[in-house]
């Protein structure tokens, strides 16, 4: 079978004539001309919305050298037989591409990355590659768009986060409704894909209390009876230095907004820590104080007994006399006094993470302070009444002066509330439910009690929990429809601001004007601006990029003594502020992988040997070492793709392939001996993780997906555990090279991020297809994919700058439409 | 087994709330959240699980010798006038005392663990397992029994389990000996690398359980509205159904049916109030109270009401906290309970620690008591609870986890017949006590806990005879 395909046409660059000389099949070897052919594309592209943009032709290829390509290379192992990786492509037809179009596009990904074929078989040319998967591409988006799938998905319900700040824009305070709901289930990264929300019992009750607790923090609850509350401090946190939101002048303890239910007394208790037989952690040092403040204002400053001692009747604890306080949210500190500054020169150096071992909180030599441990707030006693709060001051928007004044008066407020609460004008029947439990709740004497029942109903609604769409009336089984501009409203908001749409989108959607392309452009620009957008960033990106399992990562101790909570927060909130950065400024999203500044305060600063930098505070600094440029230098991914005591080249490569490359390699086979099981010394030597690897990769059946994912990781091994550079490893010379899937040599982490913007195309469309799951509530299904490439496409025209992304997406059918069901079977 | 069909009631319920459903896809819907409370589930076994720390008096060489612990006859007619147990006399046809049984795998398994054992011991009592000595995240020990109960039956009740302290607990980093704190802050485990945090507060944990409120008066007040925004809820669904598509609609049939069980919930305990038994308790608590006894007793009564009102049916309870400085003023003994355990075998402070260990148990019949006066059917909630106490620590003076104490009080729905002191051969696994255990709650899937080497017979009794010394 020799095929010799005919030029098409000649493209503007790069495209050329190319000989592929293939191996050996069956008998006899022959070579092959394939030519790729360019052009065709751009005539071809789908006349999806927004997809206007030029973009540069992509090189094609006639259809039997794309037969025989996959005939060569591919039905070695994905034939009926072998069926490696459960596809067999035995039956696939390039012709037919768009029919198969979720296989189709299981092979575009693996193509695009360059995944296949497999290191160690036979490869064709690269380009002949690209033109393979550029071909299928073409077919699939031809068909698209004559017969475009915007999918469906059922309503959303108010996740924990959205909850929160749903409350924050309705209240203005702010609550933790993980006290409340239930975590929410994840599912392909994300906590608000709506078919993974599932109900119970549990959830439903979650929402009732939450609706009851909130409405009283919110009014301020002059029946408030005496309760607690506690604070507690992560054991790894840092207490030598300043907390933030702390009085100046103070180090470690805690400061949080508390919210006060009543104008009352209350009473404030710390525990401190003691080391393991009992006796006050610290107690070497004498003359302690701690300060308990509100709004930075002290209220009391209690000396620290060094002797004080688990044993003695009220333990650990120190407690404040009582102490009046306002209702409302107040900013209360407990924090130690600070009586020095600078080093502290010891027999032993201490620690950032002072905590590490408690027995050495009574040992000479070794300067240890006392820390804190928990903070209570106990109260209110003697409740004297309810003072203007921030909640209030939203909530009664008027004051009735005489009882008849009252019925108009809680219309009024309770038709404002729910109005932004169910993010729709309202109907005469919605106010008339919700004003029987303003009648009930203040049984006609108390209309504060009664605005507060009406309150908790409203927060209790399913027209605020759920986030439904009308489909219209019209709509039949199948057929496409556009979203009520209202629905369109909430999906924007919910997109960019993770909360309730305020009341200038409402009112541009209830004059259904935001359908009109200028409009939907304008707003969503101005979301972008608003300071809201940062939840794109600390929920989008936060979730996308796994930054929730740095948490999880507690690198021991004893070998990594610099790394503490503290530092792991300001890890997280750099990789937040870099993402903030591209939001705001609206910057090219491959600086994900370039940026050559970053986001530091003090404590990161030393940890990546930045100098100049001091404070709590983060500062933008430009980075002088280039390994360390973009998300592969960071500490947050770097961390918390190590386990406790030893890099993970494993983790650090399937994070790369899973997150960046939208490749996650297949799981373990069963009965695969951990990494920890090999040898840990040899020949009276430590064996770096590199050599611990190799040992473990010497069994064929796990060296074939290893031999993709290791080289990833080991590119990263100058940065250990907690993502600090280092030149060794258990005492060996770091050795970072490798050999990518492809075929790439690589020498550290500027080659694997040089490997990376090289196939920048599939990294793109990996962050547009999660981009696109997070603001459809959905996962991202093959039929989106011409979406994600047009979106892609279009992006390249404006530089890659986010908004080109996130306007692609809102303007994408997928994002405006829904496709109206078939009616279910009695 | 929870996974079952719906309730007829509630498909009535439906219809009469004017709703047309297809019956046959009601029956398709999610299944796994029906809830069983009023069926014969109802009355499945109630499992406290109490670990106290440092060992016993008894287990040391003079205090087996003196029968501090364990009394001298095995069978019914133990004598437990000299026994730290001694208590729970009044108790005594709840009382099942296994003896003798070792918590192996709290033991240094190398030369680095020797000596951290007050920082490894707490996670194996329930698990049975060897935690792995580290500071970092990577902690792995075993699922505890609590868990692989709760795992199985918890379903059935508004909280699948609930776990409870009394000290402090600081769930990450790093205490002492190279061991994670979490081992030392909890003994119930979902999964090997899964610690679960225990509540301390009392006010919190009652928050939980009983909702929102202070007083009775305000609970009540609470359920009213409660019951009438679920009514509205229910009527807004109804209204709103007929606007969605049919996967909407159906997803809203499923809220429904939550409305509906919060419904049933409410009504139920209402029921229980209206019944004029003093299931409440007069007054939330405030929060951690200063008194061990209080804080103890206080604990105790959230685990009796919420037994007693079907909310959960599994508590792990972690009375104290290894290496603890705390002085018991009501043991009579002054001196703090660690250095106390360490009484380097001199027999008057081995007299002095069986006196701690004496008022730990004592607080125990509170709870039993409490139980007892519950009825449930046509029996009492002891009838229906397991309680577990003991400590997977022996002789703390040395830190062996040999001849560990243990007893168990309920009679488990019948798996336990009380009135029995039982003496395990020496060498037995607390374990297979334990595992014996979970069979008898019904989780007969589990083949094996920890070191667990087989079962242990808790029933049968041994010819009463006068043991010697020997162990």
């Amino acid at each position: 079978m020799v095929v010799r395909p005919s030029r098409t046409s000649e493209p503007g660059r790069g495209s050329r004539l190319r000989r592929l000389t293939l191996a050996s099949t069956g008998a006899l070897g022959f070579s092959l001309s394939l030519c790729i052919a360019a052009g065709d594309a751009a005539s071809t592209r789908p006349a999806a919305p927004a997809m206007s943009a030029s973009h540069e032709p992509t090189a094609t290829l006639p259809l039997a050298s794309q037969r025989v390509l996959v005939d060569e290379y591919c039905l070695t192992c994905h034939d009926d037989d072998k069926e490696k990786g459960g596809l067999t492509l035995q039956r696939y037809d390039v012709a037919r591409a768009e029919r198969n179009a979720e296989i189709s596009e299981k092979i575009i990904r693996k193509l695009r990355a360059g995944m296949m074929p497999p290191p160690g078989a036979e490869r064709p040319d690269a380009a002949a590659i690209t033109a393979l998967a550029a071909s299928l591409e073409t077919r699939i988006d031809r068909a698209s768009a004559v017969r475009p799938n915007p999918g469906r998905r059922s309503f959303q319900r108010l996740n924990r986060a959205e909850y929160a700040r749903s409350v924050r824009d309705l209240l203005g305070i702010d609550v933790d409704v993980t006290a409340f709901l239930p975590p929410d289930t994840l599912s392909h990264n994300f906590d608000n894909i709506a078919d993974a929300q599932s109900f119970s019992p549990t959830l439903l009750e979650g929402y009732l209390r939450a609706a009851d607790r909130i409405s009283r923090d919110a009014l301020g609850d002059p029946d408030a009876t005496p309760g607690s509350t506690t604070y507690k401090l992560p054991r790894t946190a840092s207490q030598l230095a300043h907390v933030e939101g702390a009085p100046f002048g103070t180090r470690g303890g805690i400061s949080v907004v508390h919210n006060f239910p009543a104008d009352g007394e209350y009473m404030f208790r710390m525990m401190l820590h003691s080391i393991p037989t009992g006796q006050l952690y610290g107690s070497t040092a004498r003359g302690e104080q701690l300060e308990v403040s509100i709004n930075g204002a002290r209220v009391a400053l209690l000396d620290i007994n060094p002797r004080m001692s688990e044993s003695d009747p009220s333990g650990m604890n120190i407690q404040t006399p009582a102490v009046t306080v306002k209702a409302g949210p107040q900013r209360v500190s407990a924090a130690f006094l600070q009586r020095f500054e600078g080093p502290v020169d010891d027999v032993l150096a201490p620690v950032e993470h002072t905590l590490a071992d408690t027995q050495i909180g009574s040992a000479l030599g070794v300067t240890t302070l006392p820390h804190l441990r928990d903070f209570a707030i106990v109260g209110p006693h003697n409740v004297t009444g309810v003072s203007e709060t921030p909640g209030r001051r939203r909530v009664f928007t008027c004051r009735p002066l005489s009882p008849d004044e009252e019925p108009t008066c809680a219309s009024n407020i309770v038709s404002d509330l729910a109005r932004q609460a169910y993010r729709r004008p309202l109907t005469p029947d919605d106010v008339n439910g919700l004003m029987q439990f303003y009648r009930t709740g203040g049984e006609g004497r108390d209309f504060e009690a009664g605005i507060r029942t009406a309150l908790q109903a409203i927060l209790a609604s399913p027209h605020f929990i759920f986030r439904l769409e009308e489909p219209p009336a019209t709509a039949r089984p199948g057929q496409n429809y556009r979203l009520r501009d209202l629905d369109l409203a909430s999906r924007l908001s919910f997109f960019l601001w993770a909360s309730a749409p305020d009341a200038e989108l409402v009112d541009a959607a209830a004059r259904d004007t935001l359908r009109v392309p200028a409009v939907l452009d304008k707003q969503v620009r101005r979301m972008l601006a608003d300071p809201r957008a940062a939840t794109l960033a600390s929920r989008f990106a936060a979730q996308w990029l796994r930054l929730q399992d740095l948490d999880k990562i507690h690198p021991d101790p004893l070998l990594y003594p610099q790394y503490d909570h503290t530092l792991a927060d300001a890890m997280q909130r750099e990789t937040e502020l870099l993402f903030e950065t591209l939001v705001r400024d609206d910057r090219s999203v491959l600086e994900l992988l370039t940026a050559d500044y970053t986001f530091v305060n003090e404590r990161l600063a030393r940890h990546y040997g930045i100098p100049n930098v001091s404070g709590t505070r983060f500062q933008r600094v430009s980075i002088p070492d280039v390994n360390r440029r973009g998300l592969l230098g960071q500490g947050s991914i770097l961390t918390m793709t190590s386990v406790a005591d030893r890099t993970s080249p494993v983790l650090r490569g399937k994070w790369v392939m899973e997150v960046l490359l939208g490749s996650p390699p297949p799981p373990p086979p069963p009965d695969v001996p951990d990494l920890e099981e090999t040898h840990a010394a040899k020949e009276g030597r430590l064996l770096s993780v590199r050599e611990r690897l190799e040992m473990h990769r010497a069994n064929p059946a796990c060296n074939s997906c290893h031999r993709v994912i290791d080289p990833l990781g080991l590119a990263l091994e100058n940065f250990d555990v907690t993502g600090a550079w280092r030149i060794r490893d258990n005492g060996s010379a770091v050795d970072a090279t490798g050999t990518l899937y492809d075929g790439t040599s690589l020498q550290g982490p500027i080659s694997l991020r040089q490997a990376l913007v090289s196939r920048s195309e599939i990294v793109l469309r990996t962050f547009t297809e999660n981009l696109m799951a997070y603001a459809l509530g959905r996962r991202v299904a093959h039929y989106d994919m011409p979406a994600v490439r047009a979106i892609v496409r279009d992006a390249s025209a404006k530089e890659y700058r986010f908004s080109s992304f996130v306007l692609g997406i809102v303007k994408s059918p997928a994002f405006q439409m829904s496709r109206a069901e078939k009616e279910a079977d009695p | 087994m929870y996974i079952t069909k719906k309730h007829i009631s509630r498909r009535t319920a439906l219809r009469g709330m004017g709703v047309t459903l297809a019956l046959p896809f009601l029956d398709a819907m999610v299944p796994a959240r029906t809830l069983l409370a009023k069926t014969a589930a109802a009355g499945r076994t109630r499992l406290s699980a109490i670990e106290m720390v440092h060992g016993a008096a008894g287990s040391t060489t003079f205090g087996l010798a003196k029968n501090m612990w364990s009394p001298a006859a095995v069978g019914r007619a133990f004598d437990l006038t000299p026994s730290s147990m001694s208590p729970l006399e009044p108790f005594r046809e709840y009382l099942t005392i296994v003896s003798n049984t070792d918590v192996k795998n709290a033991e240094a398994f190398g030369p680095k663990e020797i000596g951290g054992d007050h920082f490894r011991s707490s996670a194996v009592f329930l698990t049975q397992a060897h935690p792995k000595q580290t500071e970092g995240s990577d902690v792995h020990v075993g699922p505890s029994m609590d868990q692989l109960y709760a795992q199985r039956f918890g379903q059935d009740t508004a909280i699948p389990s609930m776990q409870l302290c009394i000290e402090n607990v600081d769930q990450s980093g790093g205490c002492a000996y190279g061991y994670a704190c979490v081992y030392t802050d909890t003994i119930s485990w979902a999964g090997p690398t899964d610690p679960l945090p225990m509540v301390r507060d009392p006010r919190a944990a009652f928050d939980q359980l009983f909702g929102v409120g202070a007083t009775p008066e305000q609970r009540a007040a609470n359920r009213r509205t409660n019951r009438s925004i679920l009514d509205w809820i229910g009527g807004e669904i109804a209204r709103l159904r007929s606007e969605l598509g049919p996967s909407d609609r159906n997803r809203l049939n499923e809220y429904l049916e939550d409305v509906r069980e919060i419904e049933r919930r409410i009504q139920q305990v209402e029921a229980h109030n209206t019944s004029g038994e003093p299931r409440e308790l007069p007054g939330a608590p405030v929060g951690v109270p200063d008194s061990f006894d209080d804080h103890v007793k206080l604990m105790f009564d959230l685990q009796a009401l919420a037994f007693a009102a079907d909310i959960t049916r599994v508590f792990s309870f972690k009375m104290g906290r290894d290496g603890s400085g705390r002085v018991y003023p009501e043991s009579g003994a002054k001196v703090p309970f660690h250095p106390a355990s360490h009484h380097g075998e001199r027999e008057d402070r081995i007299a002095q620690f069986a006196q701690i260990n004496k008022y730990h148990v004592s607080l125990v019949p509170y709870f039993l008591e409490k139980l007892r006066k519950i009825e449930e059917g046509d029996s009492n909630l002891l009838d229906k609870t397991l309680v577990i106490y003991g400590s997977p620590m022996g002789n703390s003076n040395v830190h062996n986890h040999k001849r560990c104490p243990l007893f168990l009080a309920g009679h488990a729905n019948g798996i336990l017949k009380g009135n029995l002191h039982l003496k395990a051969p020496d060498g037995t696994p607390m374990a297979n006590v334990l595992l014996t255990l979970l069979h008898g709650l019904g989780a007969t899937d589990v083949g094996s806990l920890g070191d667990s080497t087989g079962t242990f017979d808790l029933t049968g009794v041994p010819s009463t005879t006068e043991m010697g010394l020997g162990a």
